[in-house]
């Protein structure tokens, strides 16, 4: 392997960020909007929610994201295949974390939000400041799990032509006729991008939650 | 001025039922300013409810509940129910203590008692600190400032959570059996920081099977019996001569052996 080698697989890395970065930066949250829609039980919009998640959850990745690419067009819109990768990963993780969510809410301890109440805390000012912290940092662990995954994920994003880690190393095999080192290559990357979210987790487990504001 | 006889709180025709259960069936009671109310029942008779109904946790079927005249959880009328907002508002002065504690585990004992002044009432920081750090004193608790709850004993954790109603500077204190998941050499702590409340003249409904607590701090007693108030009378007369069977019955079970 030749140094052009190791350029296009850090590029291929770049790509993989790219594309689960935002998606996670995206899918969380997104996931805890259903997930609070679910949890209030919200007439119609909380059986659309279940219906969403259902869909996503049960769609295999490279399915979902020749779908979107295909048909978001149709619409009138045109989506490079960067965007299109995002948005179907993002929808994958809005699914999941809304689940992990959702698990986080229904154990919420009762006393602890009629306490919140009773106090004369407005809605949001319960979720902020007595709700989130705490199902945050309970949900931490799935969330971080629910990230690895996704970053396993990301070759699908390679059937619209997107080149990532993987398909780099697919590439560089070809062009080098030596189809193992690449692969090596492939998985440090893998391996640097996991262990370093794993390490993040481990740091924000440790530190003491003295993010509110008082 | 007020009155002194004017209700500082006032219960009437409370209704409220559970999956077809009546829970409760026409409960009337009045508190006036500075007034120790005690509630007694068998478990099962509503005084929770009843509690929860006062600060709107949990929405009554029938009746009304005013706070100096004005109308709990819906307008004049009855009919308009609160917004989230109005009944933060009014929930915001009257203080709540539970018998699980409810304190919020990821906030440390200072921080527990600071929040809801700072966000809900809006008071200067620097200002609430003070209070808080007052408060913590009163209740004996000045060096578990920074302690997180996980690491105090039930009455210390009980004694977190009368501070944190107390700073919010409540017209009147709701407790819910606030001593009955305290071990029994824990339990004194506390009330002695009650009987400091009454003293100083804090309007008080206490839910409590500490039948020697309502004896000597209750204003009047209120025995909650099938949905119903069955007897309201001063400690005195409800102790010594209970009207009801079933209060006979009951003070026989919760006075035996003290
Ligand atoms: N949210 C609820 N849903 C269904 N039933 C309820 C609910 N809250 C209370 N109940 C029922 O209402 C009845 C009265 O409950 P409540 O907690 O008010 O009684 P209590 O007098 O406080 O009893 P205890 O001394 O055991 O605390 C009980 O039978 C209880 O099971
Ligand atoms: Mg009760």
């Amino acid at each position: 392997m030749q140094e052009g080698d190791y350029l296009a697989l850090l590029t291929g890395a770049w790509t993989t960020l790219a594309i689960a970065l935002p998606a996670i930066a995206m899918g969380a949250p997104l996931g805890l909007a259903l997930a609070l829609i679910r949890w209030r039980k919200i007439p119609v919009l909380g059986t659309i929610a279940a219906i969403l998640v259902s869909l996503f959850r049960a769609t295999p990745s490279v399915t979902l994201v020749l779908l979107v690419y295909y048909a978001v067009p149709q619409i009138g819109i045109q989506l490079a295949e960067l965007p299109a990768a995002i948005i179907t990963l993002t929808l994958g993780t809005m699914a999941y974390t809304c689940e992990i969510w959702r698990g986080a809410l229904m154990a919420f301890p009762r006393d602890q939000y009629d306490a919140a109440m009773a106090m004369g805390m407005t809605r949001g000012l319960r979720f902020r400041l007595i709700v989130l912290p705490q199902i945050a940092r309970a949900s931490l662990p799935a969330l971080v799990n629910e990230m690895t995954l996704l970053i396993k994920v990301t070759p699908a994003a390679a059937v619209i032509g997107l080149v990532e880690i993987t398909r780099a190393a697919v590439r560089v095999g070809a062009e080098t006729y030596q189809p193992l080192p690449p692969f090596l290559v492939a998985l440090v990357i893998y391996a640097v991008i996991i262990g370093t979210l794993v390490g993040l987790q481990r740091y924000l487990e440790h530190r003491q939650t003295r993010a509110l504001a008082i | 001025m007020q009155q002194p006889s004017e209700p500082l709180l006032r219960i009437e025709g409370l209704e409220k039922s559970f999956g077809g259960n009546k829970i409760l069936n026409g409960i009337d009671l009045a508190v006036a300013p500075h007034e120790t109310v005690c509630m007694l029942g068998p478990s099962g008779s509503g005084k929770s409810t009843v509690l929860r109904c006062i600060n709107w946790l949990e929405t009554p079927d029938a009746g009304a509940i005013f706070l100096r005249d004005q109308r709990v959880g819906c307008h004049e009328d009855g009919k308009k129910p609160m917004s989230d907002r109005e009944l933060s508002e009014i929930r915001a002065r009257m203080g709540m203590v539970f018998q699980s504690f409810a304190l919020w585990p990821h906030l440390s004992v200072l921080q527990n008692v600071m929040v809801a002044p700072i966000h809900v009432q809006g008071r200067p920081k620097t200002f609430v600190r003070e209070e808080a750090l007052a408060m913590l004193d009163k209740v004996g608790l000045s060096d578990k400032r920074d302690a997180f709850p996980s690491s105090l004993s039930g009455g210390q954790k009980q004694r977190v959570g009368i501070a944190r109603a107390l700073v919010m500077k409540p017209e009147v204190m709701l407790f819910d059996e606030p001593t009955s998941a305290l071990d029994p050499e824990l339990v004194g702590e506390v009330l002695q920081v009650m009987r400091q409340l009454a003293r100083e003249g804090m309007t008080m409904v206490v839910v409590t099977h500490e039948m020697a607590f309502a004896r000597d701090v209750a204003s009047h007693v209120a025995f909650l019996d099938q949905g119903r108030v069955a007897e309201h009378s001063t400690p005195d007369a409800f102790f010594t001569a209970p009207k009801t069977e079933r209060a006979r019955s009951f003070l026989k079970r919760y006075t035996r052996g003290s």
